[in-house]
């Protein structure tokens, strides 16, 4: 039972540290970003690629999948996102077409992975981390799931603190209310979209390595039920609120991994998707979201 | 040309097939409902089909009815729970209801055939019933877009307030293209089943939605000519592209994502813009002069709403 308990709060970071920033992107400066699920899997990719090189530790391999996950997002946002809003006629269109581009070019990473891997798994087993598990007695506990529980929250807290006390993170939640009148008021809209970009690739290239870690190995394909299952927590919880989107994640491993422990499996993966039907019908805010998110 | 025909027969098959797919979110797009819930109903009437088939050897017009028909109701009740939602919210839960489908599919039992799906739909079903159905199809949808009924639809896709204004029912043209959207989709599923004569739950999935999407966006959105010439394109292309090869994936991406950002009209947009800078340079220059001036801005808020293949004179 404690050891249910710990692996669904171990999936439930997982998803947190993936959906974090999707919900940031989101709920401040607009972007639905589809091309997350395969920043996440390309940013895991290419530390899988370094440490058949050189055996590297897990710390440097960290740092290559957050730094690949940046630049990624950085290049969407600058290729695809940005010249979208900038031709659109208007907002609605720009969401539209936002949401077919990130579709668009989704797919070019996962045909490079795909390719280069064949399709099979890939994991970190020539790197020089060794995953060990440690008994406490009523649960056994892996130094990865220790880095992936201590990673989310804490940096769920760090950026919800930092939305809520630091002046960068008022303007962003400003451009969320309204972007036009945060450009009047002199924040740099180009800048901070940018910058909020970069941190949702890192977190999802951060939750990629560590996912590879817990599992062992991961396909390329992973990246698109990531996506659906972050969609689920972030409208669960309400887009944008961090402490929802903290809520949504934990709640879905939860469920999944009651169905999993209770079931034979095979309506697990079918959780999310009426997770997200049901909570749309019932309370398209999520259940902290604000009051303003356009639903009419 | 009957060899090329027996040669081809698969391609040809998808060609038809996938224009029915794509129209399926077509339809729904072109009055401004993001929903895609039509890959919902090509999974409901890929086994609809399938099961009366195998278990009642029913005639496949019956087959394929009964599917269509369920996936008709289920879009005009879907569209009834999702009325409140539009936009990208729309179209997440449209994507969780053919989802979800997909997984019950997996976990339906005997009825369903399990992970494995169910095979043996042997039916009478040919090649031309197919291009038969998707002609009328076609001529139908191609008849909706045109006159009053193809402007009232503009009207809701490019402003709903307005088209609330005008006195256009706004809501009942929604539910109209869910279900239209429903039959289309299934019309698909069913057709394609009893052609292959086996259905499973890996031919639906988030790849299906990406296929529809990309046809449409490639070809165009707002005119069902936009959907064929991307089934065209993407049926054919790795016949005609086979150095591409390995990398096909990679071309869909990059395509998509150009025609998303450069090209929101698609192949037909261009085609059409090309087509009136022609007409233009065809006729004499308009006469300087306030009547003139007049006419000309009285047009421009029309040809917005104005269908896209229609050229105004």
């Amino acid at each position: 039972m404690a050891q249910d308990v710990l692996n669904a709060l171990t999936l439930g970071s997982l998803y947190l540290l993936f959906a974090l920033g999707m919900s940031l992107a989101w709920g401040t400066i607009g972007i639905l970003n589809f091309a997350h699920g395969s920043i996440f899997m390309f940013a895991a990719f290419t530390a899988h690629l370094l440490v058949q090189e050189v055996a590297l530790p897990m710390v440097a391999l960290i740092a290559v999948g957050v730094a690949a996950g940046a630049l990624l997002s950085v290049l969407v946002q600058l290729l695809v996102f940005e010249p979208i809003q900038r031709r659109a006629k208007d907002k609605h269109k720009a969401e539209l077409q936002i949401l077919i581009g990130g579709i668009g070019v989704a797919i070019v990473p996962l045909a490079i992975a795909q390719y280069l891997t064949r399709s099979v798994p890939f994991g970190y087993s020539a790197g020089r981390f060794q995953v060990n598990s440690y008994d406490l007695g009523f649960v056994r506990v892996s130094n990865v799931q220790v880095i992936t529980l201590a990673a989310a929250f804490g940096l769920a807290a760090l950026i919800g603190w930092w939305l809520k006390a630091a002046r960068p993170g008022l303007a962003l939640r400003g451009i969320g209310v309204d972007a036009e009148v945060a450009s009047m008021m002199g924040v740099d809209r180009r800048r901070l979209a940018l910058l909020t970009m970069a941190v949702a690739g890192a977190l999802a290239g951060l939750a990629g390595v560590l996912l590879t870690y817990y599992l062992g190995s991961i396909a390329p394909e992973t990246g698109d039920a990531f996506l659906l299952k972050a969609f689920a927590a972030i409208i669960l919880g309400g887009v944008g609120s961090i402490a929802g989107v903290t809520i949504g994640a934990l709640f879905l491993a939860g469920v999944e991994t009651l169905v999993l422990v209770t079931t034979s499996g095979a309506w697990a993966p079918a959780i999310a998707f009426g997770v997200l039907f049901l909570m749309l019908l019932v309370r398209p805010n999520g259940l902290l979201g604000r009051q303003e998110v356009r639903r009419t | 040309m009957s060899q090329w025909f027996v040669s081809h027969l698969i391609l040809i098959q998808g060609t038809f097939i996938s224009l029915l797919l794509a129209l399926s979110i077509q339809v729904p797009l072109r009055a401004g409902v993001f929903s895609f819930a039509g890959i919902g109903s090509y999974a409901l009437g890929a086994y609809t089909a399938a099961i009366l088939t195998i278990r009642l050897q029913v005639a496949p017009v019956i087959a394929i009815g009964a599917g269509v028909l369920l996936a008709a109701v289920v879009g005009y009740l879907l569209a009834l729970l999702v009325a409140r939602l539009s936009g990208l919210y729309l179209g997440m839960a449209t994507i969780a209801f053919a989802l979800f489908l997909g997984v019950a599919a997996t976990n339906g039992g005997e009825l369903t055939g399990g992970p494995t799906g169910l095979f043996g739909a042997i039916s009478t079903l040919t090649t031309a019933h197919v291009i038969a159905v998707t002609l009328v199809v076609v001529l139908l949808l191609a008849a909706g877009e045109r006159g009053a009924y193809g402007r009232r639809v503009d009207a809701v896709r490019e402003d709903p307030q307005l088209a609330v204004t005008l006195g256009i029912d706004v809501n009942r043209v929604r539910r109209r293209v869910f279900v239209v959207s429903g039959a289309l989709g299934a019309t698909a599923g069913g057709m394609y089943t009893l052609l292959r004569t086996t259905v499973s739950p890996e031919t639906i999935g988030f790849h299906l939605v990406v296929t529809a999407l990309t046809m449409i966006i490639v070809g165009g959105s707002l005119s069902w000519a936009g959907a064929a010439i991307g089934a065209l394109i993407f049926t054919w292309l790795p016949t005609v592209l086979q150095f591409v090869g390995e990398w096909q994936l990679l071309v869909y991406g990059l395509l998509v994502t150009a025609a998303a950002v450069y090209v929101p009209g698609g192949i037909l947009g261009l085609l059409q813009s090309g087509w009136r800078r022609y007409q233009r340079s065809r006729r004499p220059a308009v006469r300087p002069g306030a009547a003139a001036a007049a006419a000309g801005e009285h047009e421009a808020p029309l040809a917005t709403l104005g269908t896209p293949g229609e050229v105004r004179s």
